[in-house]
């Protein structure tokens, strides 16, 4: 009797609430991987040919897996850039205009002082991620400085950046062509392209500085509580203007990203980022209030978003319902992962 | 859906109308009575040449005002000389700066202008025709408003229809895959009129090719990245059945080529839309297959000079046919075998234009459906 009571007792503590909220997000993602062959299984067997599910699915392949890996890899590196504001309990929304500056800046000095990765022109790398620094900088200092709040701040700095880029570029498009940087795209290792692996790289670097450095622990601290962290002694100004500067440069390491994809720098190439990053952030379960969640969040919410992108087009979902079923899947993700039972009220 | 546009299109234009009623008030009335309402009047000496238009920050915009200028820089004058009004999108900017305008020249006017929407050319035409100025529209206009209605005045109306050589761009492509396989489409933004012509250019062509099937049409936006995504999930979903892209655009196709540079696909025919000099590029190189180019420059460039020259009364209006005042603008195709050439005579250097040969490039007399 009492063993039977022991051996229950660590089954029923495994499902605890706590854990099927911490692993919703991966949950999600399994189901929908699973869910986009069922519909390729369903049409195949509708129009009567063979279709051995998974097996036979275009979606569940190596090389649909690497499509969504490039689709995803510089989408991971704004998203990574924006969660750590987000877990200050703050929100950047200054992506789109600061990867737009630092693509043309990155492009611009990339042909200027060369335009191969074998002269001076891999300074341009840097470089760009330098302005990316600058930007969440300066976008810290008015969040910081002059009191207005993140989501105004970030926001008007987006635009400015936007608008600088247009200034750059004069609206026209920058081609880098060097084979060396393309090869971010078009060399393979394992089936993945580099882009795929440089994006893991910062992935892990981004989680080293969660969890391994004062200043990932004191994210964690300002976004679970501003006052306390405060009355402890901690100088959150500080903090909130270096998470900004983080945040920029992985807004640049996106761009850098993005412009090894389509190897074109234009205004444009910021476009789309700011949802993509956000949704992704949310839907990985990564609280807007603050304190709860990280870059592994982050890492699977950019995975549901993009799975969700390709698998709507893989299945042929019509043109005009993709941006509805992406709403409604988004709110069930959230739904599904966030555990709102800690909050008294959401506004 | 068309006759919903058809009444918001009315209503506008009502709106409008009565504003302007109101707006010109028994001044307006006065002055009519005056001058008489469209008063013939003899030739003007030395019109103040304009063009109005959005701005000049779209590279598009900027072709067409380079052409305007290059026109008044034929008449031996300075760029200056032509009188540039910014309507930053706005049609009731466009329409305010037009009248502010006529009154500072007393109607000694040429005026090139696009109303920003259709609705807002009738007023436009009806000040310039009221002040007994010269007016030749670009782009937008109600199907009901007519140059030949006005006498002299409205001179002309110049537009383009991509339908035809979408189309045209489709048989290339079509042809180049051996009339038979599997066809993908990258759109506009969907409800884009330039999005929904295109298209349809390919439908058309299609249905001269029973072997080859539209697998699928998504919208890419215009935008290089949403197509370069768009492009790697219908590698998903067709593989190798797609043999040939169409694309509405340009930048759509870069995206394009680049998802397919991905993939290590090679080879595969891709044809668009607009010219832009990056895309004749790899139109030479034979990556794309064609290229559509419209020739702003001197589109803005003849649309001014049709009003100036009206206004000198180097020809009248009223006695051309209707194809002279109602015509689309020239469209020219870019492939492989011309694409250098045509770098050499219209990217590197812009080439001179008699700009008195007002409808040699032209298209034909616009139809209405």
């Amino acid at each position: 009797m009492a063993d039977t009571m022991a051996n229950a007792a660590p089954a029923a503590r495994f499902l605890t609430r706590d854990r099927i909220i911490k692993w919703a997000p991966l949950l999600v993602l399994g189901v929908l991987i699973l869910l986009f062959p069922f519909f390729e299984w369903l049409e195949d067997i509708r129009a009567g040919e063979a279709h051995a599910y998974l097996i036979d699915s275009r979606f569940f392949s190596i090389r649909n897996a690497a499509r969504i890996g490039i689709a995803a890899a510089p989408a991971l590196m704004v998203a990574i850039g924006v969660t750590f504001i987000i877990i200050m309990g703050s929100i950047d929304l200054s992506m789109e205009g600061t990867v737009s500056v630092c693509a043309v800046v990155f492009a611009f000095a990339f042909l200027a002082w060369g335009g191969t990765v074998l002269s001076w022109a891999w300074l341009a790398i840097p470089a760009a991620m330098l302005v990316g620094a600058a930007m969440g900088f300066i976008n810290g200092l008015v969040h910081v400085k002059l009191k207005i709040p993140s989501f105004m701040a970030s926001l008007a700095m987006g635009f400015v950046g936007t608008g600088l880029a247009l200034l750059l570029t004069g609206g026209d498009r920058t081609r880098v062509e060097d084979p060396i940087f393309r090869s971010l795209l078009t060399e393979r290792w394992f089936n993945f392209p580099v882009m795929v692996y440089v994006a893991l790289a910062f992935l892990l670097i981004a989680w080293f500085i969660q969890s391994r450095t004062t200043l990932g622990r004191n994210f964690y601290a300002v976004g679970g509580g501003e006052e306390l962290a405060h009355a402890s002694g901690l100088n959150v100004e500080r903090v909130r203007l270096m998470g900004f500067t983080l945040a920029g440069v992985f807004f640049a390491v996106g761009a850098l990203l993005a412009v090894g994809r389509i190897g074109i720098a234009e205004t444009a190439t910021g476009n789309n980022f700011m949802f993509v990053s956000i949704t992704a952030v949310v839907v990985g379960g990564t609280a807007l209030w603050g304190g709860i969640g990280g870059v592994w969040n982050t890492l699977v919410g950019v995975l549901i978003v993009s799975v969700i992108n390709n698998g709507m087009v893989v299945i042929g979902l019509p043109a005009y319902v993709q941006d509805a079923v992406l709403g409604i899947l988004v709110i069930l993700a959230v739904v599904l992962s966030t555990d709102r039972r800690s909050v008294s009220f959401v506004k | 859906m068309s006759f919903i546009k058809k009444f918001i299109q009315q209503e506008k234009v009502n709106r409008r109308d009565l504003l302007l009623a109101s707006a010109f008030g028994l001044g307006g009335v006065a002055a009519s009575g005056l001058l008489g309402p469209g008063m013939a009047r003899a030739a003007i000496a030395d019109p103040t040449v304009a063009w109005s238009y959005r701005n000049r920050t779209n590279p598009y915009w900027n072709e067409i005002v380079s052409g305007g200028e290059a026109f008044v820089e034929s008449l031996g004058k300075s760029k200056d000389f032509l009188t540039h009004l910014i309507n930053e999108g706005s049609s009731e900017k466009s329409l305010a700066d037009v009248k502010a305008l006529l009154s500072k020249t007393n109607g000694d006017l040429a005026l090139a202008i696009d109303t920003n929407d259709a609705p807002n050319a009738r007023p436009v035409v009806e000040a310039c025709v009221e002040a007994g100025a010269y007016v030749s529209t670009l782009w937008n206009k109600t199907d009901d408003l007519h140059p030949w209605d006005f006498g002299d005045n409205y001179v002309s109306h110049m537009s383009w229809s991509d339908e035809g050589p979408a189309e045209q761009t489709a048989r290339i492509l079509l042809d180049a895959m051996g009339g038979s396989g599997g066809v993908v489409h990258l759109g506009g933004i969907a409800s884009n009129n330039p999005a929904i012509e295109r298209l349809n250019g390919l439908k058309n062509a299609l249905k001269d090719y029973p072997n080859v099937e539209l697998l699928d049409a998504q919208p890419a936006d215009w935008d290089t990245q949403k197509a370069n995504q768009v492009m790697s999930s219908f590698l998903t979903r067709y593989g190798d059945e797609i043999t040939g892209v169409h694309c509405a655009n340009d930048t759509i196709a870069y995206g394009v080529l680049e998802a397919l540079r991905a993939e290590g696909i090679e080879g595969m025919p891709v044809v668009s839309y607009d010219g832009n000099p990056q895309a004749v590029d790899l139109v030479s190189r034979g990556e794309i297959l064609a290229t559509v180019f419209t020739n702003p420059h001197w589109g803005g460039g003849i649309t001014a000079s049709l009003a100036y020259h009206a206004a000198t009364g180097h020809f009248k209006p009223s006695d051309e046919p209707n194809e002279h005042r109602e015509f689309y603008g020239p469209t020219i195709f870019v492939t492989p075998e011309d694409a250098a050439e045509f770098k050499a005579s219209y990217l590197d250097s812009v080439p001179t234009y008699d700009w008195t040969d007002f409808w040699g490039p032209s298209n034909g007399q616009i139809q209405y459906q």
